[in-house]
């Protein structure tokens, strides 16, 4: 892993106007990715953990949504500020996203030929044949059998995982740089995701892709991702490397999280451990730790003030009052 | 026992939860379009005037009046006025036409004798005696000196009524027949689909004249013709909603508990298509009072001395170019109503629109 | 059927027909989502059903409580086949089978309040006749299951949308408990909930089991979620159970192909084991169930499938060691 940092993240607010109030999905999130690097974004509904992603890549209805603030470098610009034609060079090419519902995320009505060349084309300028080439290629590498005949198939004739593997193939055809996953194998079956989440790693690895995984399953992130932030109610709350994350959770409800999970390779206790409560409404918090009224060690500092950053080390962050020794 | 409520009713951040029903959050949603809000207060004001009209203080709607034909509208001038005015300037055409500049004497007996009739003659209306040639008419009057106003007020009660009748009709039927055939699926479904096809396929209007040929001219059977033929659209949108909601896991919940086929239609199914009933049944409205205006144009619809809004349209559409307000007014008020329900009928369906609240 | 058994399923069979044709329609195959399968569950015993999408575990759940009509095969409820039992039967044994549904925001009706959902077993019963219960009694016992399973009973007139997902669930939960029932059928109970609240859930039907005495099918796919809550597990391939254990037993020392290949895939939040883990990836996806077999289902994805052996008769579950059942012929050859 080297230490290119090729996108930044600062101080992201995306903020959404509904009838009930006003919903702050990502309220304040920074981080940094690094040529090669895997970064998972983990947290549960209503974490945020999508709506950065799609802020990432302004792909965030407005109305209702907005993003308010904050700053995302990428190649030395802000993609915030970009107009929207530079963006759109970038979407797909510099930048591509696999989403979750592999059935939805396809157009229905074109053959997978036409999806893929017509990527390959926009970004890359091929010509039909040279794109056609490409495309049966990056079929090839993403393990569909026979993919000269398949490549004029159409969605519906795929399998869900097949699908899934075409998206990859899409994203990764024009070699971006980054390539965003969000829950790439939720909707997936267990056999099927081993697949898949191989795939991935292969591909990144070979083609030195950066990759953002957002998932909610620990399993995944601990199997994939070189860094994590953990994600609750539009924060990171803590942040780090997988094995320190694991090994040595800071955060109560990272702490939670990683209990409450039941595990294949441990013994079967008779009680699992389980948080209280239930996330919160993102609906008008105030100014306070979000996880305070679930939180074991919760004091009366939590329930007033957002708890500020605490680093240890290069790597690790916390944000809790835990660890902050003049309040 | 109270603070103990008071305390239930904070969420984990000391924040009150209001809670609210589904009906009741429909009705914020509703609340902030201001356009729907308008077409309500407007579509209830309709209602209203259409409900009062007997204890309004206007004319009758069936008294002839033959002097007072042809009137136009006025707030300040009585009719004996107009009447005066008209005759005058008919009388002063007729002799610039025989080239005299003047009036001879016949003609000013005439007008001698309309001003003393004028100021004494009365006239018995609703057991009332009344001078009659001191009415004023807002809106003037039609061929037979009858008040614009008061029958544009009753031609709307029978034209509301209709549309809301008949609307209220094609969706109880299509509601049953939707219901049916959705829930039961199979042959039954089959065969109540391809009836829907059929009368689809047939040409509505001329089923409507042919239904009033034969059984006579009246609102009854007006009201009858338009719903027989109008269940159909209700049917198939309700028959969607119903198989799309069969299949749901309240429903199999409701069946593994061993609930009643009528008890799961009723309690279960029924409620949850009410949102698209009501958008439905509103937005027909606009459409029936459409099909009884163009039935009364064809002079098909209500007969005399019944009004609606189309029959006083139909009405007036001879000798446009020289009474102009007998189209005008009439024509006005229904398009305001048409126009205003149809944005409530609108803002109905935003509101009720089943947009999972809780799914980020 | 031992006297400790509270459901004998033998044979079950679920099979969709597909049809074409307008009018008169002719069939011209099925989805066979459940093709024979056989197995127990004993008083106060959790069975936990796992397997893949298409593996026809929620349509056997769905089969057993008779929402669908068996194509074949009988279900032994305390000793009453429920596939030949008349309506009046049926009536009184649904009051000790209840369900539990996957998704918290499709199984409880929009229109009604907490209470009514809650109530709704108890209220049709007493209809009914067979529940002796006033109103005032069946509100008392509403609010007695909300604080059971841990909601408020403040709640009671709350509507679905009111409610978190891991509340709904709850609310399901209790329903579920209204008549008292002795075998519970969860399909995937806690599939839909986020992780935090999953072992809130799943704690809660630990501690319910415990008190009231229940037995429980559970249905899941995720293994580790099964593995926590079963004491015997069924693992399910294309409408037949490859394997079935108990739950210790079936994670140290599984026997099917399918089997180890599915623990295999498991992640398993360890960042140290995940990197050194050999996993058997199987090729291929997960073939459509509408062909008629005549060999074994797993034939075409199976890393050790013999040619000849297993192409060319089925096996079926049979007994290895210590009611510890397997079908594969690995372990056992065919009879002819």
């Amino acid at each position: 892993m080297s230490n290119d940092m090729i996108l930044e993240v600062k101080d992201l607010r995306t903020y959404f106007n509904t009838d009930d109030g006003v919903v702050k999905a990502v309220d304040g999130v920074s981080f940094e990715l690094h040529k090669g690097e895997t970064l998972g974004l983990v947290g549960e509904s209503g974490s945020g953990k999508s709506v950065t992603n799609l802020s990432v890549m302004r792909l965030i209805p407005s109305p209702p949504g907005r993003i308010m603030s904050g700053s995302v470098q990428f190649e030395g610009s802000d993609v915030l500020a970009m107009s929207d034609d530079k963006i759109r060079r970038l979407r797909g090419n510099k930048i591509s996203m696999i989403f979750q519902d592999p059935m939805t995320s396809l157009n229905p009505f074109l053959k997978i030929s036409t999806q893929l060349i017509e990527t390959i084309r926009l970004h890359q300028g091929l010509d039909k044949e040279a794109a056609r080439e490409r495309a049966v290629e990056m079929l090839k590498m993403v393990g569909i059998p026979s993919p000269e005949k398949r490549v004029d198939a159409y969605p519906h004739q795929f399998s869900g995982g097949m699908r899934q593997r075409v998206m990859i193939a899409m994203a990764l055809s024009c070699n971006p740089d980054i390539l965003i996953a969000d829950e790439p194998t939720s909707a997936l079956d267990v056999t099927i995701q081993a697949q898949i989440l191989e795939i991935i790693k292969e591909l990144s690895n070979k083609l030195d892709t950066a990759v953002i995984m957002i998932t909610h399953d620990l399993g995944v992130v601990a199997g994939m991702c070189d860094v994590i932030c953990v994600m609750y109610a539009g924060r990171i709350v803590e942040k780090g490397n997988a094995d320190e994350i694991f090994k040595d959770p800071k955060h109560p409800y990272t702490r939670g999280l990683i209990k409450s999970v039941p595990r294949l390779d441990r013994p079967h206790k008779r009680r699992l451990y389980s948080i209280e409560g239930q996330p919160p409404n993102v609906i008008d918090l105030p100014d306070c730790c979000p996880f305070h009224p679930r939180c074991e060690h919760a004091m009366d500092i939590c329930k007033r003030k957002y708890p500020p950053l605490r680093s240890f080390g290069e790597t690790r962050q916390v944000h809790c009052w835990l660890f902050v020794e003049d309040k | 026992m109270a603070t103990k409520q008071k305390q239930q009713t904070l969420n984990e951040f000391d924040q009150p939860i209001k809670g609210v029903s589904l009906w009741m959050d429909a009705w914020r949603r509703l609340k902030k379009n201001r356009m729907a809000i308008i077409g309500l207060v407007i579509v209830v004001l309709y209602g209203i005037i259409s409900l009062a009209a007997p204890i309004l203080p206007i004319h009758s709607y069936k008294k002839q009046v033959i002097d007072h034909q042809f009137l136009p509208p006025s707030f300040t001038r009585t009719a004996g006025e107009l009447w005066y005015e008209r005759i005058e300037n008919q009388l002063t055409a007729m002799a610039n036409k025989e080239g005299r500049g003047t009036l001879n004497e016949d003609e000013k007996a005439q007008l001698r004798e309309i001003q003393q009739r004028i100021e004494t003659e009365t006239a018995v209306i609703n057991d009332e005696t009344v001078m009659v040639h001191q009415r004023r008419y807002v809106l003037g009057t039609d061929y037979l000196g009858r008040d614009m106003l008061a029958r544009i007020i009753y031609g709307g009660q029978v034209s509301i009524a209709i549309g809301l009748i008949g609307a209220l009709t094609a969706v109880f039927i299509g509601i049953v027949m939707g219901s049916i055939a959705g829930f039961m699926g199979g042959k039954i479904d089959y065969i109540i689909m391809r009836i829907v096809d059929i009368i689809y396929g047939l040409p509505y209007m001329m089923l409507v004249i042919i239904f009033m040929a034969i059984f006579g001219r009246n609102i009854m059977n007006l009201f009858f013709a338009l719903a027989i033929v109008s269940w159909l659209t209700v049917a198939r949108v309700v028959r969607g909603q119903i198989i799309s909601l069969k299949n749901a896991e309240f429903v199999e919940a409701a069946r593994s508990m061993g609930v009643s086929t009528g008890r799961i239609i009723f309690r279960h199914l029924v409620p949850n298509t009410l949102g698209v009933i009501i958008v439905f049944t509103t937005l027909r409205i606009p459409t029936f009072i459409m099909l009884e205006a163009f039935l009364s144009f064809l002079g098909l619809g209500v007969s005399a001395p019944f009004a609606s809004w189309g029959s006083l349209i139909g009405d007036a559409v001879q000798g446009m170019n020289l009474y102009p307000w007998r189209l005008f007014f009439p024509a006005l008020a229904m398009s305001i109503f048409l126009f205003f329900m149809n944005f409530l009928g609108d803002g109905l369906r935003d509101a009720l629109d089943p947009q999972s609240k809780n799914k980020l | 059927m031992a006297a400790n058994d509270l459901l004998e399923v033998k044979n079950l069979k679920m099979h969709f027909p597909i049809e074409k044709g307008v009018l008169f329609k002719k069939q011209v195959g099925a989805i066979r989502a459940v093709d024979g399968i056989d197995f127990t569950i004993k008083k106060g015993e959790t069975l936990g059903l796992v397997g893949e999408s298409g593996c026809g575990k929620s349509t056997t759940a769905r089969a057993v409580a008779q929402l669908y009509s068996p194509t074949d095969g009988e279900v032994y409820f305390e000793g009453l086949d429920l596939c030949k039992a008349s309506k009046a039967e049926m009536l009184k044994s649904r009051m000790d089978i209840q369900m539990i549904f996957q998704d918290p925001y499709a199984s409880l009706n929009p229109r009604m309040t907490a209470g009514d959902i809650i109530a709704e077993p108890m209220t049709v019963y007493a209809k009914r006749g067979l529940l002796k219960m006033s109103k005032q009694e069946i509100r008392h016992r509403v609010e007695e299951l909300m604080e059971k399973v841990g909601l408020s009973r403040f709640f009671i007139n709350r509507y679905p949308h009111e409610f978190s997902g891991g509340q709904r669930q709850r609310i399901g939960v209790a329903r579920a408990l209204a008549l008292n029932p002795k075998l519970i059928l969860a399909d995937e109970p806690v599939s839909a909930l986020d992780v935090s609240i999953q072992s809130q859930i799943l704690n809660l039907l630990d501690d319910l089991q415990e008190e009231f005495n229940l037995t429980y099918l559970f249905i899941a796919h995720d293994l580790a979620v099964i593995e926590h809550i079963s004491t015997r597990v069924a693992v399910m391939y294309l409408g037949i159970i490859a394997e079935i254990a108990d739950s210790a037993e079936l994670y140290k020392n599984p026997l099917h192909p399918y089997t180890k290949a599915l623990l295999s895939a498991v992640p398993i939040p360890d960042p140290d084991i995940e990197r050194k883990r050999q996993r058997i990836i199987l090729e291929g996806d997960v073939p459509s169930p509408d062909q008629e077999r005549h060999g074994c289902y797993f034939y075409d994805r199976c890393p050790n499938a013999m040619a000849g052996k297993c192409d060319k008769h089925i096996p079926r579950l049979k007994d290895v060691e210590n009611g510890h059942q397997v079908a594969c012929f690995l372990y056992f050859d065919p009879e002819d």
